[in-house]
């Protein structure tokens, strides 16, 4: 009960406090505009070239809507505890140093799902994408999974940031090389096999795939293999988290470069 | 002579400022190369291997755009953060003077986008850098660069009053990618959308890039988008002027 308490309340006392975008004008600037200026301006690119229907780009952009708030999220959660100077703090917490972690991903992973939602929404409402409605529990499924395995991602890099000082160069890198690599832009056929190789790897790939299985109508049993390798993926990026946190935690504390900006 | 000095100098400082962030660099650097790749990928796609040079010059503007975009959401938020602000605005020269010099640095460094677009499509792709009017592209991207950080003076002018700017500049990246048709013809967006994109200079410096490398008539969009970015410059000129007086009145100038 203390350890669940220490994930939910815990993970949410720690998004209010270092999720840079909480204010209103950020938040929907950043989290709710841009992503839905990202998608319109896929939809159109991908409606004059003609490399796939309106579906493909509305859907993979809705999944990919949630990896800012939960990549740059995830790094926020350890970045600005330095950056705050409370992370000496954090460290010091005689509970388990990984779910205190892995609980803050949790309030950005349900926050990239709503915002996810409401991407998806902006499809339906600017773009006409008609959705069969008994896909949509399998798609909020599919969102759920995708937020959730961007948040690990994010704490993964995060996790750099206790041994490296400029964490935000790697975040924004990864981030613009999701669009690139997840296929949610360009058909994955289209792609070298080694992109199509990193992106297996990724978060957003299989959850894209599983969400436009499901809005076709192929039914929660097509989409169910893609679900659970989205979910593996971020089950993967958790672990990995953990044992990098640990890791540079000692390594900071044996250097002493735990407060160094 | 000491306008055009005091313009040269700043823009040289700011620009060796940004060369020595290690978080500029590895952006610049970085993704202009992602959004190339993402761009001929999808061209090939789409089987039209024709284009790839257009998508390439497209996606190097897009990175101008960027760099302009991000240096002037944070030109007056940065010299908040270092404590400058009021130092600056203090200096004994027009406000336009001291501002503009950063608007045109990240003008200037986003350049880097278009040469690193093209240079990457030759070297990866094999896109051939087959310009229809190569002199009339160089004039063009130079008129662009120029323009760009024009137009990034009078947003940098209306971020003076806000606390958060880059809340107003962080969605506006694919906005003007999207009307100035970058890599979207405006055709193929709605017809309401067309006065929108004819008032911004993206669009004319867009243009006229795209004709120098497909051919068609480049001086006249040249000269469009020089001037809509004059008009921007002086409109700025004035919003800097008169919401400096109101920060310095309310005592904001440091807080807002």
């Amino acid at each position: 009960m203390k350890t669940l308490r220490l994930l939910g309340t815990g993970g949410v006392l720690a998004y209010r406090a270092l999720f840079n975008w909480t204010t209103p004008a950020m938040y929907i600037g950043t989290l709710l505009a841009g992503p839905t200026f990202q998608l319109l301006f896929f939809a159109y690119l991908g409606r004059q070239l003609g490399v796939a229907d309106d579906s493909f780009f509305i859907l993979g952009n809705a999944v990919l809507a949630a990896s800012n708030a939960c990549v740059f999220g995830g790094t926020m959660a350890v970045a600005n505890e330095r950056r705050y100077g409370t992370l000496g703090h954090v460290l010091l917490s005689p509970r388990s140093r990984t779910v205190i972690f892995w609980g803050r991903v949790l309030p950005y992973a349900g926050n990239g799902l709503l915002i996810a939602a409401f991407t998806l929404l902006m499809g339906v409402l600017l773009l006409g994408l008609r959705i069969p409605l008994a896909a949509l529990p399998g798609l909020a499924l599919a969102l759920a999974a995708g937020s959730l395995a961007c948040g690990f991602f994010g704490l993964t890099l995060g996790a750099l940031g206790l041994r490296f000082r400029d964490v935000w160069v790697v975040s924004n890198v990864s981030s613009a090389l999701l669009l690139l690599l997840t296929g949610v832009n360009v058909p994955r056929e289209g792609l070298p096999h080694w992109m199509i190789g990193v992106g297996q790897a990724l978060p957003i790939t299989h959850a894209a795939e599983a969400a436009r299985l499901l809005a076709a109508g192929r039914g929660l049993g097509a989409a169910a293999p893609a679900l659970v390798q989205e979910l593996l993926v971020g089950a993967g990026y958790a672990l990995f988290a953990a044992v990098l946190l640990r890791i540079f935690e000692a390594e900071s504390r044996r250097r002493a470069s735990l407060e160094t900006v | 002579m000491s306008t055009l000095r005091t313009l040269l100098l700043g823009t040289l400082l700011h620009a060796k400022h940004l060369s020595r962030s290690p978080f500029e660099i590895a952006l610049a650097l970085v993704i202009p190369l992602v959004q190339a790749t993402l761009a001929v990928y999808l061209f090939r796609a789409a089987d039209e291997p024709h284009r790839l040079l257009e998508a390439a010059v497209g996606a190097g503007l897009m990175g101008i755009w960027s760099s302009v975009l991000t240096g002037s959401g944070g030109a007056i938020q940065r010299q908040r953060w270092h404590g400058t602000l009021e130092m600056i605005m203090l200096a004994p020269r027009h406000p336009v003077l001291i501002i503009l010099p950063i608007t045109a640095a990240s003008a200037v460094t986003g350049t880097y986008s278009l040469l690193a677009t093209l240079l990457w499509g030759r070297v990866v792709y094999g896109i051939p850098l087959d310009f229809t009017h190569p002199v009339a592209f160089l004039v063009a991207a130079v008129v662009c660069v120029a323009g760009l950080g024009m137009f990034g003076l009078l947003m940098a002018s209306t971020f003076v009053l806000l606390r958060n700017a880059n809340a107003l500049a962080n969605p506006l990246e694919y906005p003007i990618w999207l009307l100035s048709g970058m890599l979207v013809p405006i055709g193929a967006l709605p017809s309401w959308t067309g006065p929108l994109a004819a008032i911004l200079p993206t669009t004319w410096g867009a243009r006229a890039l795209r004709e120098a490398t497909n051919g068609g008539p480049v001086w006249p969009s040249a000269a469009i988008c020089l001037a809509i970015s004059v008009a921007c410059l002086v409109l700025g000129s004035l919003f800097l002027v008169s919401f400096e007086r109101r920060a310095r009145a309310a005592g904001t100038l440091a807080l807002s």
